[in-house]
């Protein structure tokens, strides 16, 4: 297999197996982007306890492929239930209208 | 390379026919509010993969884009 398979292989494993995964630059305690640390910030200001934070800077696979895996060029990337739910702007805009929640719920469950 | 907002915007005009488009950024991380009919019937998530196929190489030297999507009918109840 191909270093874009096993990196895309990886990264349905992890989306898939936990209900909520952020790809971020960076870690929710030192991100090292504007728009990973809001994406951080949006996740905790939901009470998500526990979510899988995949620091891209150290993941060559993830910072080179993820962006073919749901045709989504850059980061940060969250991904609720296996699905990509979209970059800061859109959980932002999700959380402010409580729908961000509810998908976590759902996901959770 | 450095790309000013106005770079990000042209970008995003030769290939999306637009009502209203700005665009703040320092070079790096930049923030657009976009609208355009080609938003009609879609998600969020969807209107945003079509700016990206838009940009689509210029992604290599845009590294941050945020964007607040809007079709013309959200943007006059917004406005």
């Amino acid at each position: 297999m191909d270093e874009k398979t096993i990196a895309l292989e990886k990264i349905k494993k992890t989306v898939t197996e936990n209900p909520v995964v952020l790809y971020m630059k960076g870690t929710p305690q030192f991100p090292q982007c504007g728009f990973s640390g809001r994406a951080a910030q949006v996740l905790k200001g939901c009470g998500v306890e526990k979510f899988v934070a995949v620091n891209v800077l150290e993941d060559q696979g993830a910072y080179e492929y993820l962006k073919f895996y749901a045709d989504f060029p850059t980061f940060p990337q969250c991904y609720i239930g296996g699905e990509l739910v979209g970059g800061s702007d859109i959980m932002l805009d999700l959380y402010q209208q409580g729908e961000l929640q509810k998908l976590i719920a759902a996901a959770g469950r | 390379m450095k790309v000013t907002p106005e770079n990000v915007r042209e970008y995003i005009l030769q290939g999306l026919e637009c009502e209203h488009v700005e665009v703040e950024g320092d070079g790096r991380h930049f923030d657009a509010v976009i609208v355009s009919k080609a938003f009609e019937g879609k998600g969020m998530l969807q209107q945003q993969r079509l700016v990206f196929q838009i940009l689509g190489d210029k992604m290599e030297v845009i590294h941050a884009l945020s964007m607040k999507t809007f079709t013309p009918q959200q943007w006059a109840v917004q406005a």
